[in-house]
């Protein structure tokens, strides 16, 4: 137990990504500031095709009815599909290659000669990857806040800041899905794109179960369900459900992880 | 004190055999050699004595302690130089090492001393090193901090004889300490300089388990002679080999009987040796003795 509190894997995992951090922090904060920018430009066209009705191609989309006002565009143009999406595929292509690599990369061999346990390996490898995840995650929040502000709009900062609290628990349970992913494979590229496969998937379930009746039931397959972006904007209404779902998905995840690692064959 | 104990250790991979019924044990301050040609079952038996295999079936433990409960503590006192050596490249050598003693979280009491011997550009990213170099590094991780027992797999692939030999000379003062070495080879030579007993596996299976002198004292000595005679007046035994001039046997009982016979012929030349583990290897696997 001494051994997991000292976390020095973690330490190792968070250095050897600082770059990559870096990367997409910056990323994100130019993707945040570039569609919190562009609102004022479109806000006119945006209110004239929710009169006409044209709006309605993106039903797809949760709330595309909202696109013409601030919290709606921000809905939808950032975090539906940039943060929850796009963010996820990238955290979760990375914590699905995390112990794969090593294993791919036979460097787990050396690791694994010194009195850690595998137990250990999981949950560090875990823990090193939410740091990369809580800097994007307020990096960008901060960008939006300072746009929203230069541009006079109104947000309600306090839900916003709810909206990148309840990231860090979906964002969580995506890098415990990645870390299952990294467990269960033995080639790096093979665990990240079946990571990509299990989120597009999700992402297409939620979005029919969005346009049909028929595949409602479906949705609470997906942990876009869970998340409602704009009902926490607009309303600082947190689906207390998904909460449940996202501790319930990263706990079994981990679970999971660490038995079937404990038992995993270590290839040559 | 057994350091190493197998009994009937067992791994298959799906249907296909690792290793069976490996039964041996390891003597404190010893160095073992473990012999086999490639895909005899060696780095198995390694890679399950160290925790990274299942065993199908069968025990083993490592100073006392079982392989399958208490794999954490036993690499307390166990380190390993791995034969694919693959080290974090992004690293540089001073890191590796910095993240390694930060595992071990002991004193690294061996360190200053392994890098005088095995010098390495330890402010150079290890993705820049030659084989050597990596080798070199691997073992200074190993000994670093001062290990009871270090389970090597091929530890000298990559570095130059003189490298070769400062490490042979390296073991041999770690083992006059009282430290264990577990040798993994098939480097014959190697093997011979520097183990006490040997090991040898063959398809999976432990086919001989051999004191080192002893296996070469009992297969006796190796007679090779240059006679001024015609060689076909030599009374030599049956199984003698006549090879460009030279009339070679071997002598099993007492070679006092031999320098006898051989006094009655003119001697051009006569050299007399010990057997070389190269050719007990080789009789085990023709399956000749």
């Amino acid at each position: 137990m001494n051994d997991i509190l000292r976390l020095r894997i973690a330490f190792q995992t968070i250095k050897d990504y600082w770059k990559t951090t870096l990367i997409i922090a910056l990323l994100f904060v130019a993707m945040a500031a570039m569609y919190t920018g562009m609102y004022p430009s479109f806000k006119d066209l945006l209110a004239e095709m929710m009169q006409s009705g044209s709006s309605d191609a993106y039903s797809f989309l949760p709330h595309a009815d909202q696109m013409h006002t601030y919290v709606g565009f921000l809905t939808i143009e950032l975090y539906e599909i940039f943060w929850l999406l796009i963010l996820a595929i990238i955290i979760g292509f990375i914590s699905a290659s995390s112990i794969t690599k090593e294993i791919e990369g036979r460097t787990i061999d050396l690791l694994m000669s010194n009195p850690v346990s595998r137990k250990q390996i999981v949950i560090e490898k875990f823990i090193g990857l939410i740091p990369m995840f809580l800097i994007i995650n307020f990096t960008t929040m901060l960008t939006v806040v300072a746009i929203t502000v230069s541009l006079n709009e109104t947000l309600n900062f306090g839900f916003l800041f709810l909206v990148h609290i309840v990231s860090i628990l979906y964002f969580i349970a995506v890098i415990s899905i990645g870390i299952l992913i990294s467990v269960i494979f033995d080639e790096k590229m093979k665990a990240s794109i079946i990571m990509i496969a299990i989120l597009v998937g999700m992402y297409i379930i939620n979005s029919l179960s969005l346009m049909s009746p028929d595949f409602k039931f479906m949705g609470s397959l997906s942990i876009y369900q869970y998340f409602d972006t704009f009902e926490i904007l607009k309303f600082g209404q947190i689906n207390g459900a998904g909460i449940f779902a996202y501790i319930g998905i990263i706990t079994a995840c981990l679970l999971i992880s660490m038995i079937y690692f404990e038992h995993k064959d270590i290839p040559i | 004190m057994n350091v190493i104990e197998t009994n009937n250790l067992t791994k298959y991979y799906g249907k296909i055999k690792g290793v069976e019924d490996l039964t041996f044990n390891v003597k404190k301050g010893e160095i073992f050699g473990f012999l086999g040609p490639n895909g005899a079952g060696k780095t198995t038996t390694i890679r399950t004595l160290l925790g990274y295999l299942q065993p199908t079936s069968g025990s083993a433990t490592i100073f006392g302690k079982n392989i399958n409960d208490d794999i954490v503590n036993i690499k307390r006192e166990v380190a390993y130089i791995p034969g694919d050596l693959n080290i974090y490249g992004h690293q540089t050598g001073r890191d590796f090492l910095d993240y390694f003693a930060s595992l071990r979280n002991r004193e690294m009491v061996l360190l200053d001393e392994l890098l005088k011997i095995f010098e390495v550009p330890l402010d150079r990213k290890v993705k820049g090193y030659s084989k050597g170099m990596k080798q070199k590094l691997a073992i200074i991780q190993a000994f670093m901090d001062d290990p009871e027992m270090v389970i090597m797999d091929e530890p000298t692939s990559g570095l130059d004889p003189l490298l070769q030999q400062k490490f042979y000379d390296f073991i041999l003062k770690q083992k006059k300490r009282g430290k264990t070495m577990f040798f993994s080879s098939h480097i014959l030579g190697e093997v011979d300089k520097v183990c006490d007993r040997v090991g040898i596996i063959r398809s999976g299976q432990l086919i001989a388990l051999e004191d080192v002198e002893e296996m070469k004292q009992k297969r006796g000595k190796i007679i090779r002679v240059k006679i001024k005679e015609k060689i076909e007046t030599f009374k030599g035994p049956k199984d003698a080999k006549i090879k460009d001039g030279w009339i070679e046997f071997v002598a099993s009982d007492s070679i006092d009987t031999w320098i006898k016979k051989l006094s009655m012929y003119t001697i051009i030349d006569l050299d007399i040796s010990d057997f070389a583990l190269e050719d007990i290897f080789i009789h085990y696997y023709e399956g000749q003795t």
